[in-house]
């Protein structure tokens, strides 16, 4: 814990430390401006030539940017949750990935606007020819949907503000008493995230084929949060390590058990898709199978395949040893790679659904992805300059700047 | 019989080495002294503390401990041997049909092959920590009583190079030793 003379000069550190503030350069504008501009014609285009395919290719991409945005709300809460030091100085790195939540909205509105393209169960006719879809009906319908992911933004964006906007706010005053009003509400999050986010993986994948069902689908899809979160916020680090700030104050040691997280994700991630995957196999029922068989054959299997080598077996190896979490470049290429891997992941889960014997993947998959990256970049890198890039009065960043690993 | 008994004495005690000890009651001069005691050119020697001293191991430079790589070794000769031990079970010494699934059904087995990667990696790195730190060496030559609740020691053998008794005294006691003595260890 901090002593008592940190306590009362917390700003005095600072400005020894140089923490620096974060410039969005005229470069990263040019791309995230020609990443947006790319997104949007690719959009407009697929629209008219391909709807059902760019809705897909856009629910790709939204649930992946949702999830990353969301993964940083996450982590923030477990650090308050937790009382950890160690992570005070990269808390507001997580932090800003939550700053895309507000523009994920506008994406989920437009979304919205494309599902009845998607969702089978959002056609009355079909729902009534079904006696299946029938039943579900209760749960799977326009209305409840609707309301659901109102719903679900809204208490992100709350809890956006009660952990994001109390961080920020200390950084003004230093009252400490936040620390545990923050405490508090990242509990309360913990189990709100817990409960919506596995249901907006429910709705928004898994009902894309409303007949199959799979109850450990949410953690299947919480545990490639956890790891593409970890992967996207070292990335964030080593970017701003190269434009000379937060030098010497998250240092290999945060990057270190970062990539510990990482490297614990991987293997999170292959026990939940593996612990699927052997359930369904072992019982053998066709309502079950029916999502795997399409996946283990022809086309769609070296996908398959290169998901678990690449989502688990690639990173596994390359971060096992110490100097692999603790050599930025590396870090650098595997984070980079297991993002890859998140999108192959989730459109992997997405697109069999429609396409089951042919893989399609192409120029309106990647400019979809390349304009909510774009804005994605541009929430993230504007919260950067308008706030500081650590909490520079948080009561525990002594311990945080005094971090070690020994192992 | 008694012969016996010391033979089994003589090796829980440990070998001991002639050699020169130095012993501090500041923890922070050891590691200074330990810093100093490498830079003179000495490579292997022990340092003796009551609890574990932050930044001894950079001090003193050891070495990262080969444990990691052991326990990485025994986990992919667990992992071969659930693989082959699976199959030689339930394929070909005994083959039972099961649910109507293959003989040798890979996802069945996964768990029994990871569980055997766990056991191997987990046993081998206890029984190489025990190996490497020559335990079970209950009964070490003893410095000085004190080592085991205030006091802290630097020990270098005769046998090291570059080991000079009287060179290592000055150095010890220019670091603020409050004793130095020719002892066993």
């Amino acid at each position: 814990m901090a002593g008592s003379n940190s306590n009362n000069h917390p700003a005095a550190h600072d400005k020894s430390r140089n923490v620096g503030q974060f410039v969005v350069s005229p470069q990263l504008k040019t791309v995230y401006s020609i990443l947006i501009f790319v997104g949007l014609a690719g959009l407009v285009v697929g629209l008219m030539r391909d709807p059902s395919r760019t809705w897909m290719a856009y629910l790709v991409s939204f649930f992946y940017f949702i999830t990353l945005a969301l993964g940083g709300l996450f982590f923030a809460a477990v650090q308050h949750v937790t009382l950890a030091g160690w992570s005070v100085n990269v808390r507001r790195i997580s932090e800003s990935l939550s700053a895309f939540l507000p523009f994920g909205a506008i994406a989920g509105a437009i979304f919205w606007v494309g599902a009845p393209k998607l969702y089978i169960w959002l056609d009355a006719a079909k729902v009534a020819e079904s006696e299946v879809l029938t039943h579900k009906a209760s749960y799977l319908n326009g209305t409840f949907f609707t309301i659901r992911l109102i719903l679900f933004f809204a208490l992100w964006l709350v809890f956006k503000k009660l952990l994001v906007g109390a961080s920020v706010k200390q950084d003004e005053n230093g009252d400490e008493r936040l620390t545990e009003k923050m405490l508090k509400r990242g509990i309360a999050f913990l189990l709100i995230f817990a409960i919506t986010y596995s249901f907006f993986a429910i709705d928004m994948l898994m009902s894309i084929d409303p007949t199959w069902f799979s109850t450990i689908f949410g953690i299947y899809a919480f545990a490639g949060l956890f790891q593409s979160t970890m992967a996207f916020m070292i990335l964030i680090i080593l970017y701003l390590h190269k434009k000379n700030l937060l030098v010497g104050i998250v240092n290999e040691n945060h990057l270190h058990d970062l990539g510990k997280f990482l490297f614990a994700f991987t293997v999170f991630w292959c026990y939940i898709a593996f612990s699927q995957y052997m359930l369904i196999w072992y019982a053998n029922l066709p309502e079950e199978t029916k999502f795997i068989i399409p996946r283990t054959e022809g086309q769609w299997l070296p996908l398959s395949l290169l998901l678990l080598i690449g989502k688990f077996f690639v990173p596994f190896l390359a971060l096992m040893p110490r100097w692999a979490k603790r050599t930025p470049t590396h870090l650098a290429a595997i984070s980079i790679w297991v993002l890859a891997m998140q999108y192959l992941d989730i459109y992997w889960l997405v697109y069999p659904a429609k396409y089951s014997t042919e893989v399609h993947f192409g120029l309106y998959e990647i400019c979809v992805y390349a304009g909510f990256l774009g804005v994605f970049l541009f929430a993230v890198s504007r919260f950067l300059s308008r706030h500081n890039l650590i909490p520079i009065r948080d009561p525990r960043i002594e311990e945080s700047m005094h971090h070690h690993v020994t192992y | 019989m008694a012969d016996l008994i010391t033979k089994i004495e003589a090796a829980l005690r440990g070998p001991g080495q002639k050699g020169i000890a130095g012993i501090w009651t500041d923890e922070h001069k050891l590691v200074e002294a330990a810093r100093k005691t490498r830079e003179s050119g000495i490579k292997k020697f022990e340092a003796i503390s009551p609890y574990p001293l932050h930044g001894i191991d950079d001090a003193m430079n050891i070495p990262r401990s080969i444990i990691p790589y052991i326990a990485f070794a025994a986990g992919l000769t667990g992992c071969t041997f659930g693989v082959w031990f699976t199959w030689w079970t339930s394929a070909v010494d005994w083959p039972l049909i099961i649910g109507g699934k293959p003989l040798w059904s890979l996802a069945a087995f996964v768990p029994v092959i990871f569980e055997c990667t766990i056991l191997f990696a987990a046993l081998t790195s206890v029984g190489a920590m025990i190996f490497l730190n020559r335990l079970p060496m209950i009964d070490p030559h003893t410095i000085d009583p004190d080592l085991t609740s205030h006091k802290f020691a630097l020990f270098v053998a005769e046998s090291e190079s570059g080991y000079d008794a009287a060179k290592l005294e000055q150095l010890f006691r220019s670091q603020g030793a409050s004793d130095v003595r020719r002892t066993e260890f």
